[in-house]
């Protein structure tokens, strides 16, 4: 028997028929949007906090301000879905652009809908290593819109890139659905940043997809400081021997806000390793949420994993909700997660304080030290600056 | 007559319902140094918390008075800024701040709450060599973070580092000789006599009286039971080494 829907789903099942995803109407209709009920979704029940969706994105013909400048970086835009002409592309770097989402498909909301309603994706691929940071500038102008946009980026083997995205755009009630596929080549060396610096009113998805081949080297940092309410899911396949995956992440969250990061990392093939490591700090009556699913499948020995999630509380109402999932079918592995939350702590305020340094300075300092662990790994230094300031924004109450 | 340095009058405080002080009275003049000696659990700790305006302890009663300005109306770092210094029995270990960092910090801050200029990073960085050479304490040991995995030589000495640059009027040395071999304590005693000046007063809480021997008191205070008991010169001091505390607070030891 199908669900009972909201408006947000019957807006969704027109948008759905308007480009002719017939299927995907239907299973909208049939299953609606998640709820708790459904695991993956557990503390981020969609069918109660979405509650309307906007109309479809026209092209924007208006522009806000960048989000985020990086000194030195190369730019690209996709503004309201549509991939835009970009300047000359630096040496290795190939622009193009490429029908339909990037995304696998899957059992995921997100994945199904940006895999029916993305008309492009903005394709990049990276032949050698490339030195300037690659910054893609990712926009909803306009009045609120709808938006599913994709990119599609191949590194080949041996490169190296450092690639920024950032969301922002214009202040409505957008809801933005984002993908991004990422295939790391043979011995590659990718750093790969998400940072949702989206207006309070928009509602921000994003959906990151990672391949790691053979001696791959990740580095993922995802940071919500941004949209009132975010969910962003990291999925990674690890599919050749030899690779390692650092996978991090910010979930920066104020009153009101309800940020959820939920990652899935696959450990396919054996002698691969990774590590998480989530942050999550929350203060007035917000939500954060960190969902972790490692697996290790059954022929990938020798696999070493380790995840952990630290919570810091800076108001008596914020929530902080944690759930690392460990999923091992391989005999040999080195698996651990772990899962902490606490306050700032009093004895370092007032040892800070004892030196002359104000309360809220020495709040802004023992923050950032509890950082450190996540953003210090990024060697660019403007793009490391870049980072550090959204972050002490945020501290100052933007 | 000059305004003395610190002044305590009649002070009480507690932590819940105990009492930890019960009457505390001192004057330290300028250019002084003065000790504290008591058993353990006397509440010499507590006194130096209490002055650093650390927020765990209640004020019952009394006053305190830096250089004439009312102590215990200001906030920790408004204390530090009119001049007040507590080096830590226990310096905090902050993982993710760099010492570097933080001492620039401090500097700064306490130069603002002033209303004086920000230190230029290579007036800083002179300042901070030239103290740091005197301590022994080399620059990589500084881009470590605050504390963290530092000797207790190296925590003591980088707390006299602080006291050095920060040039307090009021400096408070809680137990400073806890956890330090002979060598160490040479340096930190050393590098706390350099800092003994005509206009810079000194409040030296110890349970042992090796440490009197390198920093040589004005004054010894016996502190017993939340309130001071007796006071001498520096020979006080050796009479309690000889005698323990039981001859002067009437307790079994």
């Amino acid at each position: 028997m199908p669900v009972r829907l909201g408006a947000a789903e019957d807006t969704l099942i027109a948008q759905l028929n308007s480009v002719g995803a017939t299927a995907e109407a239907e299973r909208m209709t049939v299953a609606g949007l998640p709820t708790r009920r459904v695991e993956s979704y557990h503390y981020t029940d969609l069918k109660t906090l979405l509650k309307a969706v906007p109309p479809l994105a026209e092209a924007a013909n208006t522009a806000s301000a960048p989000a985020l400048r990086v000194a030195g970086a190369y730019q690209l835009m996709i503004a309201n879905g549509v991939v835009q002409s970009s300047t000359t592309a630096p040496a290795g770097v190939i622009v193009g652009k490429a029908e339909g989402s990037a995304l696998t498909s899957r059992d995921d909301v997100l994945v199904h809908l940006n895999g029916a309603l993305a008309r492009e994706s903005l394709s990049l691929t990276l032949e050698s290593s490339v030195d300037p940071v690659i910054q893609i500038d990712r926009r909803i102008e306009g009045a609120a819109a709808h938006v599913a946009d994709s990119v599609k980026i191949f590194v080949a083997d041996n490169a190296s890139a450092v690639i920024l995205e950032t969301f922002s755009g214009s202040d409505a009630a957008h809801v933005g659905n984002h993908a991004t596929y990422l295939a790391v080549g043979k011995n590659a060396v990718v750093t790969h940043i998400t940072v949702d610096l989206s207006e309070r009113p928009v509602t921000h998805f994003a959906t990151n997809e990672y391949q790691l081949a053979e001696g791959a080297r990740l580095r993922t940092l995802t940071i919500h400081a941004g949209a009132g309410l975010s969910r962003s899911q990291v999925f990674a396949r690890f599919a050749g021997e030899g690779a390692h995956g650092d996978f991090t992440g910010l979930n920066l969250v104020a009153d009101g806000q309800h940020n959820d990061i939920t990652i899935d990392i696959r450990h396919g093939v054996a002698h691969t390793t990774s590590q998480e490591m989530y942050k999550q700090i929350a203060r007035g009556q917000s939500k954060a949420v960190f969902q972790g699913k490692i697996v290790v499948e059954r022929d990938a020995q020798k696999v070493d994993a380790k995840m952990m999630m630290q919570g810091l509380m800076l108001s008596d109402t914020a929530e902080i909700l944690s759930k690392p999932e460990l999923e091992i079918y391989a005999d040999d592995v080195v698996c651990g997660h772990g899962s902490t939350c606490g306050e700032l702590d009093e004895s370092s305020m007032f040892y800070l304080m004892s030196r002359g340094i104000t309360k809220a300075e020495a709040e802004t300092m023992l923050v950032r030290g509890f950082i450190a662990e996540v953003l210090d790994p990024i060697e660019d230094e403007a793009l490391n600056e870049a980072l550090n300031g959204i972050v002490d924004g945020w501290l100052l109450g933007k | 007559m000059t305004t003395p340095i610190l002044e305590i009058r009649n002070l009480h405080a507690r932590i819940e319902d105990r009492e930890i002080l019960k009457g505390v009275n001192l004057i330290i003049p300028p250019g002084e140094v003065h000790a504290v000696m008591g058993r353990n659990g006397s509440g010499k700790s507590t006194l130096s918390y209490v002055l650093a305006g650390k927020e765990d302890y209640e004020i019952t009663e009394g006053e305190v008075l830096l250089d004439g300005e009312n102590l215990l109306e200001m906030d920790p770092s408004e204390r530090a800024s009119a001049g007040l210094f507590l080096a830590f029995q226990y310096p905090i270990e902050i993982p993710g701040v760099a010492t570097m960092t933080f001492l620039k910090a401090a500097m700064n801050a306490q130069r603002k709450a002033r209303g004086e200029a920000e230190m230029t990073t290579p007036d800083f960085m002179r300042a901070v060599k030239t103290a740091g050479t005197e301590l022994n304490i080399d620059t990589e040991m500084l881009k470590r973070p605050l504390n963290v995995g530092f000797s207790g030589g190296e925590k003591k000495r980088a707390e006299v580092l602080q006291m050095a640059l920060l040039q307090p009027k009021m400096c408070i040395l809680d137990e400073t000789d806890s956890g330090l071999d002979i060598d160490a304590l040479q340096v930190v005693s050393k590098g706390v006599n350099a800092l003994r000046a005509a206009n810079r007063s000194m409040l030296v809480i110890t349970h042992y009286q090796r440490l009197l021997n390198h920093i040589v008191p004005d004054v010894v205070h016996v502190f017993s039971d939340g309130r001071i008991v007796e006071s001498g010169d520096k020979d006080l001091a050796l009479k309690l080494e000889a005698k323990g505390y039981a001859d002067f607070d009437g307790a079994a030891a």
